[in-house]
């Protein structure tokens, strides 16, 4: 344990000393760093990104990045009861070590995430974040996943849900801020102008209210990221099951503030990480090898 | 306030849109429908808490007060048990009853049941809401009311009995009129922090006036702007309230002074109309 210690603390100022001398360079010179056993051990610091990073972040030497830990298996409050654990946890901590700085991760409520950024409060925001060109308006994305929403309901008895149509005399649970509520929402709207009986929308403050909400009966569908619905009914030991197709693929993106340049650091460390296969490793480790992209873009939303 | 918060949005990184205070915003919500159904939802529930919870208040307080073990302690049972878990405990607990009870049957033990119900239908959010509230309120307003009798003097509950008259009568014409003018106060109190308890039932996806408000900001990212508008409607039925309070306090302190002391109105008129013709008058 000790030997990573000083082995990191070595690792910083000779990037530094390496990025002053050959900044700007084709190919920065990379450092190998040991690392403890987890996805992105083999990790080594790429120079040419961390020179990418903002002044703020470079003199601090960590990343705030906020997530709502509502959220399995992208974030989630671990056994310890006060870690962040999950895909995008994980991916911050391997973006962290390319990029050769502290990363941590907080345990904020998701609507208060994107005004934190603005507001500079956290340094990223990577909580299963839905690129859409609202959002863009806001902060900058980096993408790196996609998911589509699903809908899952109780394994016996449930209703038959394929498309968001099929809500129409429903009641459904979702969480607040989340696109899933704006769809839901918006559904309600179209099934009393065509003459169907509303969509009764429930929309609790975390993901947690609204899964509770579906096993205690008092939803008949909720909806969330695909990933994870997925996960809800793989944890559930059979009490849910999915509902028809997953819709509105679109990408996840990690949400930084406008104009700081932070985003291409992001892209050039994403980059990395996808190369060297830890990307890969963790999304195997959480069961969503489906999401997977091959090409990282800044604010990719078509809608 | 307002150049300290323009001073700090003025040092922030990036133009940030949310940490404004703009008045346009708050006008084109303060009278939205949404907020106002948010607010209509906040005052029911207070209303019928404060409600439930005077009533039963006054119920265990009488309880607790018996001679009756029994009767006393199992107003003490109840009084622990309510005062001993969070509100917000309760919500969850009220909302989520189906979980330990799926049925309700009220009927007579060992024979027909007389009423049957599937609880998840019967126990809607705003059910566990207004019963969440109401039973926890009552508990703390039983010790209120509790505190209300024990101020009344002993010598008046003998002189009613020395008149013959039952506890029952004692408690309703002598002991309870007497006891308003202490219980009042913290009632007002508990009926104005009911007013903003009510904003815990979001967690059951209860849109009261806070979680409306809430929810609007989740999408359009305005957020001090919305919860200044929750604040003035919350500051504003406040007042109702403490208005309404101080008349009441009038209301149940008549004999306990040769004369009350003017209301504020009054003294604003004597102010105002201090003239020969009014002192005629």
């Amino acid at each position: 344990m000790s030997v990573r210690r000083s082995a990191r603390l070595l690792a910083l100022p000779l990037v530094a000393l390496v990025a002053a001398a050959g900044c700007g360079g084709s190919s920065g010179g990379k450092q190998s760093v040991s690392t403890q056993n987890s996805p992105g051990a083999s990790a080594s610091v790429d120079s040419a990104a961390a020179a990418l990073l903002p002044a703020s972040v470079k003199s601090k030497g960590s990343l705030t990045v906020a997530a709502d830990a509502s959220y399995a298996p992208n974030e989630f409050i671990g056994t310890d009861g006060k870690t962040v654990e999950g895909m995008d946890a994980d991916l911050a901590a391997a973006l962290g070590k390319v990029l050769g700085v502290k990363v941590t991760v907080e345990n904020q409520s998701f609507d208060s995430i994107i005004p934190g950024i603005v507001d500079g409060k956290y340094d990223l925001g990577m909580s299963s974040f839905t690129d859409n060109k609202t959002r863009e308006k806001q902060v900058d994305f980096v993408d790196y996943f996609v998911a589509g929403t699903s809908f899952f309901v109780k394994a016996n008895g449930g209703p038959k849900v394929n498309t968001l149509a099929d809500l129409c005399g429903l009641s459904v649970s979702v969480e607040k801020g989340t696109t899933q509520q704006d769809d839901a929402t918006a559904q309600s709207g179209k099934c009393t102008k065509a003459g169907k009986k509303k969509v009764s929308v429930s929309v609790f403050p975390d993901q947690s209210g609204a899964n509770l909400a579906l096993s205690s009966g008092k939803v008949q569908v909720s909806m969330a990221d695909s990933p994870v619905a997925a996960y809800q009914v793989k944890q559930s030991n059979g009490q849910f099951a999915l509902s028809g197709q997953a819709y509105g693929t679109a990408p996840y993106g990690i949400a930084c503030t406008k104009g700081t340049g932070l985003d291409n650091a992001i892209l050039a460390a994403l980059k990395d990480v996808m190369a060297s296969g830890t990307y890969t490793q963790i999304l195997d480790k959480w069961g969503i090898q489906s999401g997977a992209i091959t090409t990282p873009t800044i604010n990719g939303a078509t809608s | 306030m307002l150049v300290n918060t323009l001073a700090f949005s003025s040092t922030t990184r990036g133009r940030s849109v949310v940490s404004r205070f703009d008045w346009q915003v708050i006008g084109q919500y303060f009278a939205s429908d949404r907020v106002f159904q948010g607010l209509e939802r906040t005052l029911l529930l207070t209303l019928i808490a404060m409600a439930i919870g005077i009533a039963g208040g006054i119920v265990l307080a009488v309880m607790r007060l018996s001679a009756n073990p029994i009767v006393s302690g199992t107003a003490w049972v109840y009084i622990w048990f309510f005062r001993g878990t969070p509100v917000l405990l309760q919500i969850y607990f009220w909302f989520n009853l189906n979980f330990l009870y799926p049925n309700l049957t009220l009927g007579v033990p060992f024979g027909p049941a007389l009423y049957h119900a599937d609880t998840n239908g019967l126990i809607t959010k705003f059910v566990a809401a207004f019963l969440a509230l109401g039973l926890n309120e009552a508990a703390y307003m039983a010790e209120i009311v509790r505190a209300g009798i024990l101020s009344v003097d002993e010598g008046q509950t003998e002189a009613a009995q020395a008149l013959g008259m039952t506890r029952l009568q004692t408690m309703r014409r002598i002991v309870l009129p007497q006891a308003m003018r202490v219980i009042i106060p913290p009632t007002g109190n508990e009926t104005i922090s009911m007013l903003k308890t009510t904003s815990l039932v979001s967690v059951i996806a209860y849109t009261e006036l806070l979680y409306a408000v809430q929810l609007i900001y989740s999408v359009n990212y305005q957020i001090v702007p919305l919860l200044i508008v929750a604040a003035l409607w919350y500051l504003i039925v406040t007042t109702v309230l403490t208005i309404g309070q101080y008349y009441v306090e009038r209301h149940f302190g008549r004999g306990s002074a040769r004369m009350l002391p003017p209301t504020p109105i009054e003294r604003l008129r004597t102010l105002v109309l201090r003239s020969p013709e009014s002192k005629a008058l």
